[in-house]
């Protein structure tokens, strides 16, 4: 069954922020799949009156695909077996239809199947080892409804870090714009720069930006900036994608405020900022830096974060970040999966939960908050909870609401443990409320227009015609967690609340140009050291053409 | 055709170079013995055949799609030799029918539970080349299922921190009955079978700076120590059944002394498995389903039945039409005998041959040698699979029409 060629949304209360558009009732006009100026008045019609019309959202980092999330699923059976997902039943009987298995790490039907009827139309996971790309496009090829591109994992890859070492700052470049392409990624990603190869090669982390990493000429912040400058060099369409050093750590914001420092002036995007803006000592003395961390935010416009906000409820905390998933279960005791990647990087898994009345999770859930609060530009600024690590993306909703209602936000302030939270501008009685333009701006034109998707994210002429439609309601997160309607590329695949198709997405992904000369180098590498062959480690050519054409 | 993976064993080797005259291969260099005999010449059979007769291929899909579209608790079977392509198609089949699901894995069920219940302590198999200084090989001598296992992995090869390869390792054989390690260790440590778990539990504890305190465990707690207090160990043990009898605990153990190696120092567990791309189902079924083996569809959402699987639900007689898909010949005995009993549809490598009579046998190449696509290395990293020869039929299409037949009905 195809998408209808034409449709025009009538009646909605338009919140397109990109252009300009706050809560205007106006007619969005669709055509081929695309945001057109004008149809014919017999085109078909769907009334959106009284409702509100938003771009499809666009999730700047998750981990939903690949082989670091299936670890989780086959992790956790038990989380699988409580909550189990029928097929959908969709409009045609015979376009494929997936049961599946939720918990904080859906299958992959399932995650595209929630994603779409959550509104969100475009997803980004967030940490792919090169080596496991091949495995990513195969889950993604699984997940339907979204559009989705992967970080490719640079921040610890052994070839990379000999360039630093050798002072081949070009040669670096060319290596990353060659491996972008190679695995069919869309950005490059650091975590934990040069600490998850000290967890690999015996001296467990790094704890500083400028410690060692193997040798005293690589250190943290050598490879921040290589990556950092290779990316906006390569003019990629989203600059390096950057997890800090010591995440999860007390007195963890010095470290951030050094990284952001050491990268000044050049374009860069902070993840999961939550996670690395606490004050006090390594070790203890727990409270929150957020305001510290956010004030440079506010400073430099060059910079740009996503939250990653702790949800309290289950969680499955899961990253490249392998020394940190060691010490979590160390000290929960809960079952932890550790997987170390050939030359490249590592992989943790740790189950946990986050509860209110938890000291810390309550730390870090007020943390979070007071980013959002405290962020000058919501351009700056996206929604995301590291789905599944601070919670999973269903939980959306219930965050949008905390933004947008200061009286529920109290209510909730009230029933977590405060005894961290003293110095927290939370407590002192934030005030502000998001309104609908700003959750707007940050859950799709916001992480849009940071991740270069020209095409995503707002509803001006030539957009992709995601869109999002609403009924109003005083509950902000029941009115977010089921969106009336949601058009996918103009097909209308939520109908009434209910998913009615579940097209394919397209793959995300670049193809910078590089010296070629590069790859003969890698390839003796390779020969001395890769258990893979050179020739068997790109993933060939993907069915959609690359994001900006290069 | 050069760096071609074979898929003989779970080191899904790709540096195989494949030598093809006048439609047959005539040699798979860099191979080992397993290997070239998984190659072969490269001949396969192209029957498709419909209750005893031979049929055309159309009609065979037909009769398969009536047969399990009327079938009141189907069984679809992972067998090995397909790729990943063909088995996510086989798993949306299994969907679609609200069957039962199944694959090997069941075999070894007790280790992907114990690491179910513990999480695991691993690495890729690189890795392990790049760090390994200490290789315990825990009554598995590789040569025999995994020959190249130790040429391309651990030990031989040089590493980032093993500069002089095997030199730069030392490698211990804890040889268990007369499952013995490699012969070529530095030193070997011989437990009776009835010993095997205590010295697990002894060497634990001497991770943890406990002894036992008897004498009889002595040498196995200054391994463990020594373990401890090295860079980076690595236990390579065999996950498949074999000759070691399978043990719950001792699955258990060795996942929880490799993490427990992780405090003072490094470690990783390295599980062997078989070839065929059977790493490659369980992460199939995990994606598409949420668990790796032995899962029921019939409520409408997958449910784990990890103490049952295919080889239970044979034995009760509760099956009565199956889909195998994959090499027929590479079944565990209590499937392959279960299903002499079903109205099955083999859709595989030397289908026509299975060691039961099916309903209907659609004959396809084998996956890595007449079929390109993906499948998974023993430590689940994905390799391309290049077709040297072309097939009569690919799994792939076979599986894919049947469920486009089954949609329309």
């Amino acid at each position: 069954m195809t998408a209808p060629e034409r449709l025009r949304i009538a009646g909605g209360a338009v919140y397109d922020p990109a252009n300009g558009v706050d809560g205007v009732v106006r007619d969005v006009c669709i055509e081929a799949g695309r945001i057109v100026a004008a149809l014919p008045k017999d085109a078909p019609r769907l009334d959106a009156s009284g409702m509100v019309v938003m771009p499809g959202g666009v999730d700047i980092h998750a981990h939903i695909a690949g082989s670091s999330v299936n670890h989780a699923r086959r992790l956790l059976p038990e989380e699988r077996a409580a909550d189990p997902a029928r097929r959908p039943v969709l409009a045609d009987p015979g376009e494929p239809a997936r049961s599946g298995t939720g918990g904080t790490v859906p299958t992959t039907f399932t995650t595209g199947y929630r994603y779409a009827g959550l509104g969100y139309t475009t997803v980004m996971e967030a940490a792919i080892a090169p080596l496991a790309a091949r495995h990513a496009h195969a889950e993604l090829d699984d997940t339907p409804l979204v559009d989705a591109g992967f970080f490719v994992l640079l921040g610890n890859d052994d070839y990379l870090l000999r360039q630093i070492a050798q002072g081949e700052a070009q040669r670096a470049r060319d290596y990353a714009a060659w491996l972008l392409g190679a695995a069919g990624a869309y950005a490059v990603k650091i975590v934990n720069p040069g600490g998850i190869a000290c967890w690999k090669a015996g001296s467990r982390n790094v704890a500083g930006i400028d410690d060692p990493v193997g040798s005293s000429a690589v250190t943290p912040r050598k490879i921040l900036e290589a990556l950092a400058d290779a990316s906006n060099a390569l003019k990629l369409p989203h600059p390096a994608h950057i997890h800090c050093n010591n995440l999860g750590q007390a007195g963890n914001a010095s470290t951030t405020l050094d990284t952001m420092r050491a990268l000044s002036g050049r374009r860069a995007h902070f993840t999961h900022l939550q996670f690395h803006s606490y004050g006090g000592e390594p070790g203890g003395g727990w409270k929150s830096a957020a305001r510290d961390v956010i004030e440079y935010v506010n400073g430099h416009a060059e910079v740009s974060v996503d939250v990653g906000q702790v949800m309290f409820g289950p969680a499955t905390t899961l990253t490249a970040d392998a020394p940190v998933e060691y010490l979590l279960h160390a000290r929960t005791g809960r079952k932890w999966v550790n997987v170390d990647v050939e030359l490249e990087t590592g992989c943790g898994i740790v189950p946990y939960e986050y509860k209110e009345k938890a000291a810390v999770a309550a730390l870090q859930w007020a943390v979070g908050l007071e980013l959002f609060l405290l962020a000058r530009d919501p351009w700056q600024v996206v929604l995301s909870t590291d789905h599944p690590n601070g919670g999973s993306f269903l939980a959306y909703p219930e965050l949008v609401r905390l933004l947008m209602d200061r009286a529920y936000r109290d209510e909730r302030l009230k029933r977590v443990n405060h005894k961290l939270l003293a110095g927290s501008a939370l407590l002192d009685g934030l005030t502000r409320e998001y309104s609908l333009s700003e959750i707007a701006i940050v859950t799709r034109a916001g992480p849009a227009r940071l991740l270069g998707l020209r095409h995503k994210g707002h509803l001006g002429v030539g957009a992709d015609a995601d869109v999002t439609i609403y009924t109003r309601a005083e509950n902000a997160a029941a009115m977010f967690a089921a969106p009336r309607y949601v058009l996918k590329g103009g097909t209308v695949v939520v109908s009434d609340s209910q998913l009615r198709r579940a097209p394919a997405g397209r793959r995300l992904h670049v193809r910078p140009e590089y010296d070629a000369a590069v790859t003969r180098d890698v390839k003796r590498y390779f020969e001395e050291f890769a258990c893979v062959s050179f020739e068997n480690y790109p993933v060939g050519p993907l069915a959609d053409p690359p994001v900006g054409g290069t | 055709m050069n760096n071609v993976t074979c898929l003989g064993c779970g080191c899904a080797c790709d540096d195989i170079t494949v030598v093809v005259q006048g439609g047959t291969i005539t040699e798979a260099g860099n191979a080992c013995a397993l290997g070239r005999t998984w190659f072969g010449d490269g001949k396969v059979p192209a029957e498709v055949r419909s209750n005893g007769r031979a049929v055309a291929l159309e009609q065979a899909i037909g009769d398969a799609a009536k047969l399990l579209g009327a079938a009141r608790r189907p069984l679809v079977y992972l067998a090995p030799d397909i790729t990943s392509e063909t088995q996510r198609a086989a798993v949306a089949i299994a969907d679609r029918l609200g069957a039962v699901l199944d694959t090997p894995t069941s075999e070894l069920a007790d280790g992907i539970l114990a690491t179910q219940r513990r999480g695991r302590a691993g690495a890729t198999l690189g890795e392990i080349r790049q760090r390994g200084d200490l290789v315990v090989f825990w009554g598995v001598d590789p040569a025999l299922r995994y020959p190249r296992y130790t040429s391309r992995y651990a030990v031989e090869p040089v590493g980032v921190q093993a500069p002089a390869g095997r030199a730069s390792r030392r490698v211990v054989a804890v040889d268990i009955g007369s499952c013995r390690g490699p012969e070529n260790a530095d030193e070997r440590v011989s437990l009776a079978p009835t010993e095997e778990l205590d010295a697990l539990g002894a060497m634990r504890a001497a991770v943890g700076g406990r002894t036992t305190g008897d004498a009889t465990w002595s040498r196995v707690e200054d391994l463990a120590r020594r373990m401890a207090q090295g860079r980076y160990a690595v236990i390579v043990h065999d996950a498949e059944p074999g000759d070691l009898a399978p043990d719950a605990d001792r699955a258990e153990a060795l996942v929880a002394l490799a993490q427990a190696l992780n405090g003072p120092s490094r470690c990783a567990l390295s599980s062997l498995r078989g070839g065929g791309n059977r790493s490659g189902a369980d992460l199939v079924l995990t994606w598409q389903t949420g668990f790796p083996m032995a899962i029921d569809l019939a409520p409408g959402y997958p449910c784990y039945r990890p103490h049952q699987g295919a080889a239970v639900w044979l034995a009760r007689r509760e099956i009565d039409a199956a889909l195998v898909v994959g090499s027929a010949a590479r079944l565990p005995a209590r499937v392959a005998q279960g299903l002499a009993a079903v109205a099955a549809v083999v859709i595989g490598p030397h289908a026509s041959a299975a060691p039961f009579t099916p309903a209907i046998a659609v004959d396809t190449g084998v996956a890595g040698i007449h079929e390109s696509g993906t499948a998974f290395r023993m430590d689940d990293v994905p390799l391309p699979l290049r077709a040297a020869l072309p097939a009569t039929a690919s799994a792939m299409t076979v599986v894919r029409t049947l469920g486009e037949r089954l949609a329309a009905r």
